[in-house]
């Protein structure tokens, strides 16, 4: 086995080796060198957070006419370093009568969120990280966690932009938990297993986005509003909460939440590429080698975060009753008929050659997004000519 | 098996003291000048006029009720998805029934208003 | 072309015979009308004579006669001339004055300028308090007999600076860093500026009740002054239940300095460039109503080729405003300043304009009593031909196409009000907000200035008063404004830009005037007064931003709190003339 087919258990059988060559038991060198492991992915991890930074500045920059950060480094690259030097020699401030420990393991929660999601994420065919069985139940489990973080923050910041913020936040992410965890079942059902790996290597020939493009749709948008970007940036919400949830916090804690946040946008690009877009698979280059897998894998990530950019800088925000609306009466029901539909097919045609089960997969994905999307006109129609009429009635009173 | 959730655990571990190493450095290299009007919560620069932390209006709760009326009902779905193609037919249609009992209770809410704001 | 139907002004003496008589100084208009009946004749103006317009309330403090006069000026939303009555009272303490905030709401926020800055109490108010000045300031600043600290003389050019020369900085007497003095026993750490008892008891009178029986937590939010989306230093103190609005205090002046006095302190010329700094986005507007208030006290023609470049002016400040209205509308929508980038690139283009005939992108200082200052290039004249036919109006279809079918967009605006007809006309509010609501009042089309009769355009009006209606209505009037540059610019004759010589000073006989012009926000008017020296005896601007302001609370108390950020939008509020 050799270093190019296999280059973390080539480092990793060398190390062992060579530290029970030095005397240690084998047990505690195997825990060592997994610990190295995570070091080495969190570090990674790290570092590409840095440049998502650029990353998302110098596109936004783009989208909006304009250069960006372009004076330090080429293109404008050390600006990210820059950026971090001037938020760790920023003050800390806490404010007065704020919960302290709650206060500050906020944004460490935060960050501690989104890296932990990547150890069950499969970076190729052979570096799989934490094999887990149930891999997508991990990704809610963790990703809980920063909705945790963000009511925390919200709550102990004593601040009454935060506390809104915080409420917002959660009311957004708890309602797209659920049309979330239903389009994780498509591809748990498509193959069989919540294994992320699984997944992927069942993806071998077409990519589940052909088979259920709505899915692959209404995961992100729920990916979207579970980020917390626009158009369902409520918790933020610049124009009338200046800063939402994290509005207390300067500095490294602020920038902790700043941080996660784009490493959580482009995790979730990268848990789309794994669920509807094959992850690492690229026409079987991805068996050549982990250096051209992890590649590959990377820049499906980053198109799904690209996608999420685009939506965020060109859309506005939405009302929290529209929000509401969009979500319990639109997105979950539409999201639960598309599993039991997805079911249905996936026993009707448990025999069919695969062309008939692909075609008729993508053509039923069609025809129900389009049934939703003709219902929801006519629905919203009613309640725009109903609406002119109530917000009259709301305004009355004094003066 | 077992092993897999303590590498698990090592990444929490791992990535709790990187984050908290990350605000260390800033709390070491930042000035501390704290001062009250500093440490006052920040209401667009003026004095805040009572509590900052209150009572959360009645709306999130309700959000929060129908949130796990239907994160159970996931919860109940997700084990039915690995097995699902043991179970076939059947498991379909116990599984519909399943929905639509739940489905009862949806338009429950609906009818009592719960998924709007107002 | 259709010319508004001019309606005798009314005569007031005869229906209130004793109680009203005309003003019968020289050089001012109108009627006097005695304290005790203006509850009774304001009604009958309202009422009989049809003029539901209430649009400046403001007092002239006479020192000399011993007189305090408050100033009322009525007009018809359906055009046509004004009508001018003033109330005048001895000036003893407390000068006393009835309130009209019953019969036109509209004058409530004019009503407690009046009282600020003059200290005119009016009767039957139901919130006086101070506007501009903060609680606690002590005395009236634009009582002829206040003086400010570092009080030099009463008018400027100050002696002691001219002919001589002998000016001093401010700086020499104050030198940086010894500037800061605190008072001995103060602690600037320790401050805690003093609670807001008298807003915040107010904010609570007018805050809705709860309906749903539910003992919901309010929460009271400042809303500024330091806050991203309240265009500038405007504080809204807010009474939250959940998302919901159920109650709100403008409060304003973080950006006062008195405009009124800097003015009454300047001599005419002097004040033309301040008025650069009222509406920063659009100081062409601003002088053009300053110079036609002026023109109106002297009587003097305008040069023919400068009444032109007035309108190519005020029309490209109105398309400017107009794009940065939407721009920011949409940023405080949340759309992370994407759309209001694309609007800034357009309006760069109208500023190099600005700064290509004025020498200042946005403080143009470019009008003068007779005609403008200087005269456009050739090649400038191209280029605007150039912006008018081909760039502005494929940029603003464009706009419109990406903005205005837009599904999140639709959503959120359309179908949440803002004010219907009548109470727009009630609150005085004017500009694209009353005409979204449906009344087709535009000062050009109701009551010409200039040489707006020439032009055929359209008053663009929209029926439902809805946030989408306010939208939209901004692109009618750019594309109306565009119809007008384009005449504008095929008829501009050549010859003088100035009907007079160079101006250095000039004379204005005594008497009033009182010249208002559509200005993108609404109508700007000012009210002078001149007793023939080089100083304007009162100086007053009735900014849009200002009146219009006064129906926030109605407009707004209700509504979801991020609503209240689009329809503040809505106003299209600008601090530096709402401020003063």
């Amino acid at each position: 086995m050799s270093f190019w087919i296999n280059p973390l258990k080539v480092a990793a059988d060398w190390l062992e080796g060579l530290l029970t060559g030095w005397g240690l038991d084998p047990t505690l060198a195997h825990v060592l060198v997994a610990f190295l492991g995570v070091m080495l992915l969190i570090v990674i991890l790290m570092v590409i957070d840095i440049f998502l930074v650029w990353i998302e500045r110098k596109t936004v920059a783009r989208f909006q006419d304009r250069l960006g950060p372009n004076r330090l480094g080429p293109f404008g690259l050390i600006q990210p370093f820059a950026d971090i030097i001037k938020l760790i020699i920023k003050e800390d401030t806490t404010p007065g009568g704020a919960d302290k420990v709650v206060y500050n393991l906020a944004p460490i929660l935060s960050m501690m969120s989104v890296l932990v999601v990547w150890a069950v994420v499969p970076l190729a065919p052979v570096m799989l990280g934490v094999d887990l069985n149930v891999g997508v139940l991990f990704l809610i489990a963790a990703g809980a966690i920063g909705t945790l973080s963000i009511i925390m923050a919200g709550w102990s910041s004593n601040n009454k932009f935060a506390l809104i913020g915080g409420f917002r936040q959660v009311a957004v992410m708890v309602a797209f938990e659920i049309p979330m965890l239903t389009m994780l079942m498509i591809p748990t059902i498509l193959a069989g297993s919540m294994n992320m790996n699984d997944i992927i290597q069942a993806q071998g020939g077409r990519w589940f986005f052909l088979l259920s493009p709505l899915g692959a749709l209404i995961f992100l948008i729920a990916a979207i509003a579970e980020l917390g970007r626009a158009p369902f940036d409520l918790a933020e919400g610049e124009s009338e909460l200046v800063a939402g949830f994290n509005i207390e916090y300067s500095g490294m804690k602020f920038g902790m939440f700043y941080a996660g946040e784009l490493l959580h946008a482009m995790t979730f690009g990268g848990i789309w590429a794994i669920l509807f877009f094959g992850g690492y698979r690229f026409f079987g280059l991805e068996l050549v080698s982990p250096f051209l897998a992890i590649p590959i894998f990377l820049a499906k990530a980053l198109i799904g975060y690209w996608i999420i950019m685009w939506v965020k800088y060109t859309m506005m925000r939405i009302r929290i009753d529209q929000m509401l609306i969009f979500n319990w009466v639109f997105l979950t029901p539409l999201s639960f008929v598309l599993l039991m539909v997805t079911a249905l097919l996936n026993v009707l045609l448990r025999d069919a050659s695969t062309w008939v089960y692909a075609v008729s997969m993508f053509a039923s994905n069609l025809l129900v997004g389009w049934i939703a999307l003709e219902v929801a006109r006519s629905m919203s129609k009613k309640e725009r000519t109903k609406g002119e009429g109530n917000s009259l009635s709301l305004r009355r009173g004094v003066g | 098996m077992l092993l897999e959730y303590i590498a698990i655990a090592v990444m929490i571990a791992v990535a709790t003291l990187i984050a908290g190493i990350a605000i260390g450095l800033g709390e070491l290299f930042g000035p501390k000048k704290a001062s009250a009007a500093k440490s006052m919560p920040y209401e667009s620069g003026m004095n805040p006029y009572g509590e900052g932390t209150r009572r959360m209006p009645v709306r999130f709760y309700l959000i929060a009720v129908l949130f796990i009326l239907f994160d159970i009902e996931v919860v109940f779905l997700l084990p039915w998805a690995i097995t699902f193609r043991k179970l076939g037919l059947f498991g379909l249609i116990e599984m519909a029934i399943f929905i639509v009992i739940l489905l009862i209770g949806y338009v429950y809410a609906w009818g009592k208003g719960a998924l709007e704001w107002e | 072309m259709t010319t508004p139907v001019l309606t005798p002004i009314a005569d007031l003496t005869a229906r209130f015979p004793g109680s009203v008589t005309k003003d019968e100084r020289a050089g001012y208009s109108g009627f006097l009308v005695a304290k005790e009946n203006l509850l009774e004749v304001a009604a009958a103006i309202r009422d009989e004579f049809g003029y539901d317009l209430l649009t400046a309330v403001t007092g002239v403090d006479y020192l000399a006669e011993n007189k305090m006069e408050v100033v009322y000026h009525a007009y018809k939303t359906t055009g046509g001339p004004g009508l001018v009555f003033k109330v005048q009272v001895d000036r003893i303490d407390p000068v006393t004055v009835p309130s009209l905030v019953n019969i036109w709401p509209g004058v409530d926020f004019q009503e407690r300028e009046a009282w600020d800055l003059l200290g005119i109490k009016f009767d039957g108010h139901p919130d006086l308090r101070r506007i501009l000045m903060w609680e606690g300031y002590q005395g009236h600043p634009l009582r002829k007999d206040w003086k400010e600290p570092f009080f030099e003389e009463e008018v400027k050019p100050f002696k002691s600076r001219w002919p001589d020369g002998k000016h001093v900085f401010a700086e020499e007497k104050n030198p940086f860093r010894d500037n800061l003095n605190f008072p001995k026993n103060f602690d600037p750490d320790a401050y805690q500026p003093e609670a807001e008892k008298d807003l915040y008891s107010s904010l609570e009178r007018f805050t809705l009740k709860s309906e749903s029986g539910l003992k919901t937590d309010q929460i009271v939010v400042n809303m500024g002054p330091h806050h991203p989306s309240t265009h500038g230093v405007l504080r809204v103190a807010v009474t939250l239940e959940g998302e919901t609005i159920m109650g709100l205090k403008p409060v304003m002046g973080y950006l006062h300095r008195n405009h009124d006095k800097i003015g009454e302190r300047c001599t005419f010329l002097q004040i033309l460039p301040y008025t650069d700094r009222l509406d920063y986005f659009n100081s062409m507007s601003n002088n053009f109503g300053y110079v036609i208030t002026v023109e109106k006290l002297m009587k003097i023609p305008v040069a023919e080729r400068a009444e032109y470049i007035r309108v190519i002016m005020a029309e490209l400040s109105r398309i400017q405003n107009h794009l940065i209205f939407i721009g920011m509308l949409l940023n405080d929508l949340g759309t992370m300043y994407t759309p209001s980038l694309y609007a800034f690139e357009e309006r760069e283009l109208i500023l190099d304009i600005f700064e290509a005939v004025s020498g200042a992108r946005m403080m143009c200082n470019y009008f003068r009593f007779g005609g403008v200052v200087r005269d456009i290039p050739e090649d400038v004249m191209q280029k605007i031909k150039g912006l008018v036919q081909d760039r502005l109006p494929a940029k603003t279809d464009e706009m419109d196409r990406f903005l205005s079918e837009n599904e999140v967009l639709v959503g959120r605006l359309k179908g949440v009000h803002v004010i219907n007809a009548e109470d727009a006309a009630k609150f005085s509010v004017t500009g694209p907000v009353l005409r979204a609501a449906g009344v087709p009042y535009d000062l050009r089309r109701a009551d010409p200035y200039g040489i707006y009769d020439r032009f055929d355009f359209d008053v663009a009006v929209r029926t439902h008063g809805d946030m989408m209606d306010n939208f939209l209505i901004r692109f009618d009037e750019i594309r109306q404004s565009l119809r007008i540059l384009e005449q504008a610019l095929k008829q501009i004759p050549q010859g003088p830009i100035n009907s007079q010589k160079p101006q250095y000073q000039v004379r204005v006989p005594a008497g009033e005037a009182y010249g208002r012009i559509e200005s993108p926000k609404g109508e700007l008017a000012y009210y002078v007064v001149s007793n023939g020296k080089p100083n304007p005896y009162r100086y007053h601007v009735r900014p849009p931003s200002f009146v219009n302001l006064t129906a926030i609370e109605h407009i707004c108390r209700g509504t979801k709190i991020q609503d209240f950020v689009a329809l503040l939008a809505m106003l299209d509020i600008v601090m530096g003339e709402l401020d003063r």
